[in-house]
């Protein structure tokens, strides 16, 4: 299935076609994932579920500009990320996209904020260091500023993770399985929040979860069974 | 710039990562540096001084534009109108004061002495010291200060040389050309070139030095130098003031080489560590790159970032390496040059340059292939962690930090010759200590086998992580090895030989008796009961041709700049095989009787016909006087026999016709026999022995050696004062002397050698950092499973002894083999074991080892298991 183009739907900010992707493996070829077609518009919240090994994340990665295709177009923020490099994929993420994590992936290294400040600092914003505070904040860890990583749960974790993602007003946030690490309690105190800041910020929100629950908080959903699309509800 | 802000930022902030675990590669591989800088800069700071030393005082430390030096005066010279020109005579002989005597070296300079710098000469010791013309007043000598301590004399003193009395009216603390003159064997003496004559000491045969400055304007100097290079033959020296570089950079010259290379396989052991420490640095930062990736940052500003990061940390190291190595350069120079270190100039900033430029490369040449890695991951990773980072590309590591290195040695080395003798001595040993280690291991599985509990565990890392134990066992195998030869050198080689030499053997020489004081030289040893060898006549000549042809033409080039060559050799002529020799090849000479062949007038031994008896004014020449027989420039039938060494050297075989130059006369003679001498054996030696009839037409002093026992040493000055004109040599102070030299030597390469271990020990560190995150995660699953602390801890030192332990018996085995090897081919002594350093280098090796590898990896011991999951997800 193949959605109109972005000139019919001028507020399209993710427009996939015919996503395949193959990759060598022992044994032959494998299809991770196969004719995905898919468009998100501005301030839309789109879930992506599946089993386990279904090509949630691959997805996710395509969508993002992480990776390329082995076939099929992706255009992002209105650039078809097939004509850009590497870097330029890259200089059209910075600041633009935010992504939060299974597994938080904080630099242990830096203090909550200073993950915070990171994404800002890439990004040359001149009030990054105001931003930082101001989201630490927001997701309610101004007393762990100094803190790093490992002095803090994993819930704190995801928060400081959220807050860097939504930190430079990005268009778009992607989303892993954000509750995956964490318990049920912790986790429906992330969905809140993930799904607060993004009605406050008007963003565009993308997640991959196996969780009904979290699922069902989204607009929209789409289910992929071994690699294709096979069921898209509007909640 | 923001990315050059952010690096420096990120750097900043993993340096305060609190253990080992977290940011221990940055400090390994800054420390890695910090030790290769300030080894190679020690050397360097040093070199430099040395050398602005000659380039700042130039002509003034040769003492002229041009020196020639002789063991024969020179008559013809090309034409040089234009130069001043100025006459020295240098040569050994006895200066008495009372009952005590001294081995001097004279110098006999004229009134232009030196024609460049200056001589200072003081009334006291330690006074203030004015610049004065070289020559003493008549009657008069200035002496170097080590002089009179030994005579328990002062300025004023009468002494005596030969048969002349001096008043000693000054100390010399300043004279040209004595830029590590520290060897004060035979401490130097100034005095008239018009008073060597009444001294009678020099005579036929002598050992004499002519110098011969020259200084004027330099088109003028070098195309007389140009001119005169090609008439001098081997046995004479031609030194510009740049020549002299080496030859006055005197004890440092030969050890600068010994130096250099310890300091280079420092530079080298550290780039192991770095590549180690840069190599885990960038396994580490993989999902830092890949979230920076993520965020937006390109290649280029992640090439910016870590070029920043790495560019700091070389900035960083090679400036702390810098100022290292200029507090180490100054306790190098005390030791190697203490007499001079006070004249030399202050460091110089030439080699900070060389030092930094020297350290970015060597950083860049171990990190950039890691690091090259670590820009080019793919972002990708943050959603799948299972991503492997790109291939290793060992080949690529190598090659580059390969070339980096070599680029490094040829650099300092400055020699393609010593670099390529380096690059191969290093990748053979390299070859054997791997050869080494992997046996080593081999058998350590057995033990593993047997033993149990934590031991059975730690040696279970060990062979597990067997790159790494190859590696760190390398590293600490050779630098126990080079700590331990050099003690063993020092310690052992010299003791051993005079341990060997027989209870009685000669401790004295005679040297330079004329033929005139034979009987009584004989007369009064007897008298005195003091047991002397035969006396040898000597002459002195050089070996020019073999078979007609030049004598160097005749050895491929690596074998012509030989000993023998440049030095005039000493000749004897005697019927009996000396006692210490056996025939190895041919036969022993022929009775002279038998000869009907012999053309020459059989001469009465002893009293060469015309030579004067005694004192030779030092313009004459010391051979063959007005009234020597004229020469035979050929005698098919004259016999010699030729020490074997020398001739395998020379290539040289029986049969082979060998012509000599004694003066200005050359003889020809046959090789008849090939002789192994003993020389330990203290008895006079020779390489060449003619068959009577040859030489004894020629002038000649003659040398004996005695054996004075320590009663009998009261005998000695009454000798000095009887034959004041002979030099007597003692044993003992010779080989103080050689003693004091191999202290100095090895004292300064001991000092390098500090470094040496230290990047020995980084490039452990570095390893087990490597492997610390495997480590973590063993002790962690050990730890849950019911592990004690203790039984980690004991598992840790267990595996670190036992690398410490085979590395010690691995450099003990080398140290073994490789003294052998320098008793057997050097000294000619047999080899022997030293069993201490089977118990010594073990313990320090275990020692060593066992702390830097529980000082990086104790924590993973006290980590609670809960806090440790979670640093490592
Ligand atoms: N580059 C690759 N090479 C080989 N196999 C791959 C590659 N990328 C993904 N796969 C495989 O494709 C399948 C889908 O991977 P993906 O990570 O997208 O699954 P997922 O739906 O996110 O699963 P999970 O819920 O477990 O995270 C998996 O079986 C994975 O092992
Ligand atoms: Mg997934």
């Amino acid at each position: 299935m193949t959605p109109p183009g972005n000139a019919l739907f001028p507020d399209t900010v993710v427009l996939a076609r015919n996503l395949s992707q193959r990759v060598p493996t022992a044994d032959g070829m494998l299809d991770i994932l196969s004719e995905v077609g898919l468009a998100v518009k501005a301030g839309e919240t789109l879930a992506i579920t599946g089993a386990s090994g279904s090509g949630k994340s691959t997805l996710l990665g395509l969508l993002a500009g992480l990776d390329q295709p082995s076939s099929g177009t992706v255009e992002l923020l209105g650039q078809r990320l097939d004509t850009l490099d590497e870097d330029a994929r890259a200089r059209l993420r910075a600041g633009r996209i935010g992504f939060v994590f299974q597994s938080f992936q904080l630099l242990p290294a830096l203090t909550a904020r200073e993950n915070i400040l990171l994404p800002l600092e890439l990004a040359g914003r001149p009030d990054a260091h105001e931003r930082a505070s101001y989201w630490l904040d927001r997701v309610g860890l101004a007393t762990r500023a100094t803190h790093t990583p490992n002095q803090l749960s994993g819930g704190e974790q995801q928060r400081v993770a959220i807050a860097r993602a939504f930190a430079t007003d990005p268009e778009i946030v992607f989303a892993d399985e954000p509750t995956g690490n964490l318990d049920a309690d912790t986790g429906a105190h992330i969905i809140e929040l993930l799904f607060g800041l993004n009605a406050s910020a008007h963003t565009t929100l993308i997640l991959v979860t196996h969780d009904d629950v979290l699922a069902s908080r989204c607009q929209r959903r789409l289910h992929l069974v071994a690699g294709r699309v096979r069921e898209e509800a509007i909640a | 710039m923001k990315i050059a802000r952010l690096a420096l930022w990120l750097l900043q902030r993993e340096r305060t990562l609190k253990g080992m675990n977290a940011s221990g590669e940055w400090r390994v591989l800054l420390l890695a540096l910090i030790i290769g800088v300030g080894s190679v800069s020690t050397t360097g700071f040093l070199g430099d001084r040395l050398e602005r030393a000659m380039s700042e005082q130039g002509a003034g430390f040769l003492g002229a534009d041009l020196l020639v030096t002789s063991p024969r005066p020179i008559d013809a010279w090309p034409a040089a109108t234009a130069l001043t020109t100025s006459h020295a005579l240098e040569f050994p002989s006895m200066l008495a004061r009372g009952d005590a005597f001294q081995l001097v070296t004279l110098r006999a300079v004229e009134a232009t002495y030196p024609l460049r710098g200056n001589v200072r000469i003081a009334d006291r010791p330690f006074a203030a010291d004015t610049v004065r013309p070289a020559q003493p007043p008549p009657g008069t000598i200035y002496v170097a200060p080590d002089l009179l301590p030994l005579l328990s004399a002062k300025v004023g003193d009468r002494v005596q040389i030969g048969e002349a009395h001096f008043t000693i009216a000054g100390i010399v603390t300043e004279e040209p050309g004595q830029l590590g003159g520290v060897f004060g064997l035979a401490p130097r003496v100034f005095m008239r070139a018009d008073d060597v004559a009444k001294t009678r000491v020099l005579q036929p045969g002598s050992r004499v030095t002519y110098l011969y400055q020259f200084a004027g304007d330099a088109a003028q100097i070098a195309a007389f130098g140009a001119a005169l290079k090609p008439r001098l033959d081997s046995t004479q020296r031609l030194i510009g003031s740049r020549e002299g570089v080496e030859t006055l950079h005197g004890a440092f010259a030969n050890t600068d080489r010994y130096i250099q290379l310890t300091a280079l396989i420092s530079l080298l052991l550290s780039v192991v560590a770095i590549a180690i420490a840069a190599h885990r640095h960038a396994l580490r930062h993989y999902d830092q790159a890949a979230l920076l990736r993520c965020l937006g940052a390109t290649t280029a500003q992640l090439r910016t970032l870590y070029a920043v990061q790495l560019l700091t940390l070389g900035l960083l190291g090679s400036l702390a390496g810098i100022v290292i190595g200029a507090l180490m350069q100054q306790a190098l120079a005390s030791l190697v040059l203490p007499d001079t270190v006070a004249r030399l100039p202050t460091l110089g900033f030439a080699p900070v340059g060389v030092a930094i430029a020297s350290g970015l490369l060597a950083l860049a040449g171990a990190s950039l292939p890691a690091l090259m890695r670590l820009i080019r991951v793919s972002p990708l990773r943050v959603l799948r962690r299972d991503l492997p980072p790109l291939p290793l590309g060992a080949w690529i590591s190598t090659v580059v930090s390969g070339s980096a290195l070599l680029l490094l040695i040829a650099w300092y080395a400055d020699d393609v010759r010593l670099v390529g003798v380096f690059v191969g001595a290093l990748a053979g040993l390299v070859l054997v200590l791997v050869l080494l280690a992997r046996l080593a291991l081999a058998a350590g599985r057995s033990i593993q086998k047997m033993s149990h509990g934590p031991l059975r565990f730690g040696l279970a890392q060990l062979l597990r992580h067997r790159f790494d134990s190859t590696l760190q066992l390398g590293a600490f195998t050779l630098a126990l090895f080079l700590v331990a030869l050099l003690a063993l050198v020092r310690s052992d080689l010299i003791a051993s030989w005079r341990q060997q030499l027989p209870p009685q053997a000669p401790n004295y020489f005679l040297v330079n008796i004329a033929p005139g004081q034979q009987q009584a030289v004989a007369a009064y040893l007897s008298q005195h009961r003091l047991k002397a060898s035969a006396l040898y006549p000597m002459v002195r000549g050089r070996l020019i041709t073999k078979n007609g042809a030049p004598i160097a033409s005749t050895l491929p080039p690596d074998a012509r700049d030989n000993n023998s060559l440049r030095r005039e050799l000493n000749l004897t002529w005697t019927a009996t095989l000396p006692a210490n020799n056996v025939v190895l090849a041919g036969h022993w000479h022929s009775s002279p009787s038998g000869d009907g062949d012999r053309r020459v007038a059989a001469p009465v031994k002893g009293t060469p016909a015309g030579a004067p008896a005694r004192g030779t004014p030092p313009d004459t020449r010391p051979s063959g006087g007005p009234g020597a027989a004229p020469l035979l420039r050929s005698d098919p039938s004259a016999e010699i026999s030729v020490e074997s060494g020398m001739a395998t050297r020379l290539h040289l075989a029986i049969g082979d016709q060998l012509g000599f130059q004694v003066g200005d006369q050359t003889l020809t003679a046959r090789i008849t026999s090939l002789r192994s001498v003993k020389w330990d054996s203290m008895q006079p030696n020779f390489f060449v022995i003619f068959a009577p009839g040859q030489l004894d037409h020629l002038p000649a002093s003659f040398i004996a050696s005695v054996y004075v026992p320590p009663a009998a040493v009261g005998a000695l000055p009454g000798f000095v004062k009887a034959f004041p004109g002979i030099t007597v040599l003692a044993l003992d102070k010779l080989i103080a002397n050689i003693e004091a030299v191999f202290d100095q030597i090895i004292g300064a390469i001991q000092l390098l050698l500090g470094f040496l271990l230290a990047a020995g020990m980084a490039v452990v560190v570095a390893t087990l950092l490597a492997s610390l995150d495997a480590r973590q995660q063993e002790a962690v699953l050990l730890r849950t499973l019911g592990a004690q602390r203790a039984y980690l801890a004991k598992s840790l030192w267990s595996e670190f002894l036992a690398l410490g332990l085979l590395a010690g018996l691995l450099a003990s085995a080398c140290a073994e083999i490789a003294m052998a090897l320098i008793a057997d081919r050097l000294f000619e002594l047999p080899a022997r074991l030293h069993p201490w350093l089977w118990l010594v280098l073990p313990l320090a090796g275990a020692l060593l080892v066992g702390m830097s590898g529980w000082l990086t990896t104790r924590h993973i011991t006290r980590v609670p298991p809960m806090q440790a999951i979670r640093a490592l997800n």
